[in-house]
């Protein structure tokens, strides 16, 4: 008896120790949260006594009611679920394992994946009365082969944010990421296909064919980088957190983060680089095979109107897809981001290109090995 | 005996069934994953095995280099905590009395709130505005606020000591209270002085909380990626960022599998090495 004691103690020792091993490598694969298909409702219904329900996966912060406001007023009895994803590949991961959102957010650059795998559905847009509100130009980001299957809805600019105290003579390049005269007070997104676009514009290259030598290149300019850098942020608020005290005079930025400071009265500015800055847009698909693709394109029609797009601007300092909310930007905060009086400026932006999956799996092992570097 | 295999499968099938479900398939899972080309097509269909994954971590050095440095990081915050840990255990079994449940709350208190409050705690001591350069500057010590204090490995080790001080206090505290105190009475009629009582007698039967401590630290500490995350800076990575990064940045889920098999492995041949070293079983005995 003793000794079969003895063996169960050192056995669920080593069931321990086993355990405690592989938490250690744990905790990184995430489980899809599984939403039941709800049946489609008659859609004669008038639209105050419409019921049903919507689950849309989203980003922390947009699931707030401000941004589906206009949905909520026409469809009061429409149950909207929200789910959250942290970051693009996540979003992307989440539906590629068969996530049951009808909904979902991603960013230019992630677009082309849904459409090869089958994730998404075409949009008839015949049915959104909004949408010749929509610039074209927006509409054509939502196009991939042809056809639409992405609504535009949100925009914005990345480029350069700086302290205009610690630095009043300006920047005037991306290249100020690098520059040593500001070791230690530089912070750059978390991100390799974001290095690589900076690289890419710092030297020329045409972002879309980029080499393996000239990966070489960038890998190496990023290793070097670290010695100037301070951290990489993940998410706005750290940023400007860290730009608001004076950590940091110099980020790759969002002109999210650039309004905030403005707002909080801290000196910044946002740079014109000379190789232009960036500029990226959100768009919504629908997921392939969900049963309320009617709802959604309801939703997505309320996502166009005007106070959700006002919202948008006003709460988040992004650009909206509707032209008639942008014309009506009268606060000069907001036209100073949105650089609505300097035309020549949105001229010279570089739009974020869709990846492919070859340039999404070099990138970020370009980006993993930076890291990883003595 | 039928009432007493009833009364088994009763009470360990639910936690088997939990055990296999959530840890033994996914684990299955990940270490099938690792033999994938690529995350193209469904998820759960077949695949033709290949060992790209590996070939590629093999050949790139930074990787490995980096699992040694997280390794090494875990041993030191798991040193560095068992020894800060084991006064404090002794302290509640043998000096805190009748006050040793409030002090084990006291203990405690830290866990009310969540881990990574107080890692975000840590950038507002260390950080340029916080609470020592502030003090420091105060004082008129410096001028400048310090810059080295925060977002490098330093202040990861100093964190994760931190965190885990209360944890590693535990098992050690219940190793020093099954001692039985007759046997301080017989050392001290034998003659031992305090330190040798404590020596002799005291610590050797502590070992299997200390060893069980060590261990609860260095494992999870290997595959750490929150708090370098939050206060590493730029060259703070550790192997668990990488990893967190493949599955939640770059998509790539069969190279964050091979990186995860890699690190089970290579913690585990640590675990077993040092288990022999020690020589745990005759600990247990």
């Amino acid at each position: 008896m003793i000794r079969a004691l003895r063996l169960s103690t050192r056995t669920s020792g080593l069931m321990l120790i086993l355990a405690l091993v592989a938490t250690a490598c744990g905790g990184a694969a995430a489980t899809p949260t599984q939403a039941p298909p709800t049946a489609v409702p008659p859609t004669e219904v008038p639209a105050a006594e419409m019921t049903g329900s919507l689950t849309v996966l989203d980003w922390a912060g947009y699931d707030a009611f401000d941004f589906w406001v206009d949905f909520q007023n026409t469809y009061p009895k429409v149950t909207v679920n929200f789910e959250i994803g942290a970051s693009d590949a996540d979003i992307y991961s989440k539906m590629k394992a068969g996530d049951q959102a009808d909904i979902f957010h991603p960013y230019t650059g992630w677009l082309q994946f849904y459409v090869d795998e089958g994730l998404v559905e075409e949009i008839d847009t015949s049915r959104l009365t909004n949408w010749d509100k929509v610039p074209d130009s927006f509409k054509k980001i939502g196009q991939i082969n042809g056809k639409q299957y992405f609504l535009p809805w949100d925009w914005g600019f990345t480029s350069i944010l700086y302290r205009t105290d610690k630095i009043p003579e300006g920047v005037d390049s991306w290249a100020a990421l690098m520059n040593p005269k500001f070791k230690g007070h530089v912070s750059t997104w978390d991100d390799g296909p974001g290095a690589v676009t900076v690289s890419a514009y710092i030297h020329g290259w045409d972002e879309t064919k980029i080499t393996p030598e000239q990966l070489a290149t960038i890998k190496e300019e990023w290793i070097q980088q670290r010695d100037v850098n301070l951290f990489y942020w993940a998410g706005e608020p750290e940023l400007v957190d860290a730009m608001a005290n004076g950590d940091v005079w110099v980020a790759y930025a969002w002109q999210g983060a650039y309004a905030t400071l403005l707002g909080q009265g801290v000196p910044v500015a946002y740079a014109n680089p000379k190789e232009g800055r960036n500029s990226w847009v959100g768009v919504y698909g629908i997921r392939k095979g969900s049963q309320n693709y009617d709802l959604a394109l309801k939703f997505f029609d309320a996502k166009l109107a005007a106070a959700t797009g006002n919202n948008v601007v006003n709460l988040f300092y992004y650009g909206h897809s509707n032209q008639d909310v942008m014309n009506g930007i009268t606060d000069a905060t907001l036209k100073q981001a949105f650089s609505i009086d300097d035309p020549t400026i949105l001229q010279k932006t570089n739009f974020t290109p869709n990846l492919t999956a070859e340039q999404l799996d070099a990138w970020t092992a370009m980006w993993a090995e930076v890291k990883a570097a003595p | 005996m039928l009432d007493r295999r009833a009364t088994f499968w009763v009470l360990y099938l639910p936690p088997l069934l939990w055990l296999g479900a959530f840890f033994v398939v996914p684990l299955i899972l990940m270490a099938a994953f690792s033999f994938r080309a690529d995350m193209r097509g469904e998820v759960l269909q077949w695949w033709t095995p290949t060992l790209k994954q590996y070939a590629g971590l093999f050949a790139a050095g930074s990787y490995w280099r980096l699992l040694g440095i997280s390794a090494f990081m875990a041993l030191i915050v798991a040193l560095i905590s068992t020894a800060l840990a084991y006064p404090i255990a002794y302290f509640l079994a043998f000096r805190a009395g009748r006050r040793a449940g409030f002090y084990l709350v006291l203990l405690l208190v830290p866990f009310w709130t969540s881990y990574l409050l107080r890692v975000m705690a840590w950038k507002f001591m260390l950080g340029s505005n916080g609470v020592i350069n502030s003090f420091l500057m105060y004082t008129g010590l410096i001028h400048e606020p310090l810059t080295a204090l925060l977002y490098n490995r330093n202040a990861v080790v100093l964190t994760l000591i931190y965190v885990w001080i209360p944890f590693v206090a535990l098992p050690i505290f219940a190793a020093l209270q099954r001692i039985d105190l007759a046997l301080f009475e017989a050392a001290a009629d034998l003659g031992a002085t305090p330190f040798r009582r404590f020596w002799r007698v005291t610590f050797p039967l502590s070992l299997p909380g200390v060893f069980a401590a060590f261990f609860m630290v260095f494992i999870p500490t290997v595959g750490e990626y929150v708090t370098p995350l939050l206060v590493g800076g730029s060259r703070g990575s550790m192997y668990g960022n990488i990893v967190q990064d493949f599955f939640t940045k770059a998509a790539n889920w069969p190279l964050g599998s091979a990186l995860s098999m890699i690190m089970l492995i290579a913690t585990l041949a640590l675990v077993a090495l040092a288990v022999r070293i020690v020589d745990l079983r005759r600990l247990i005995e």
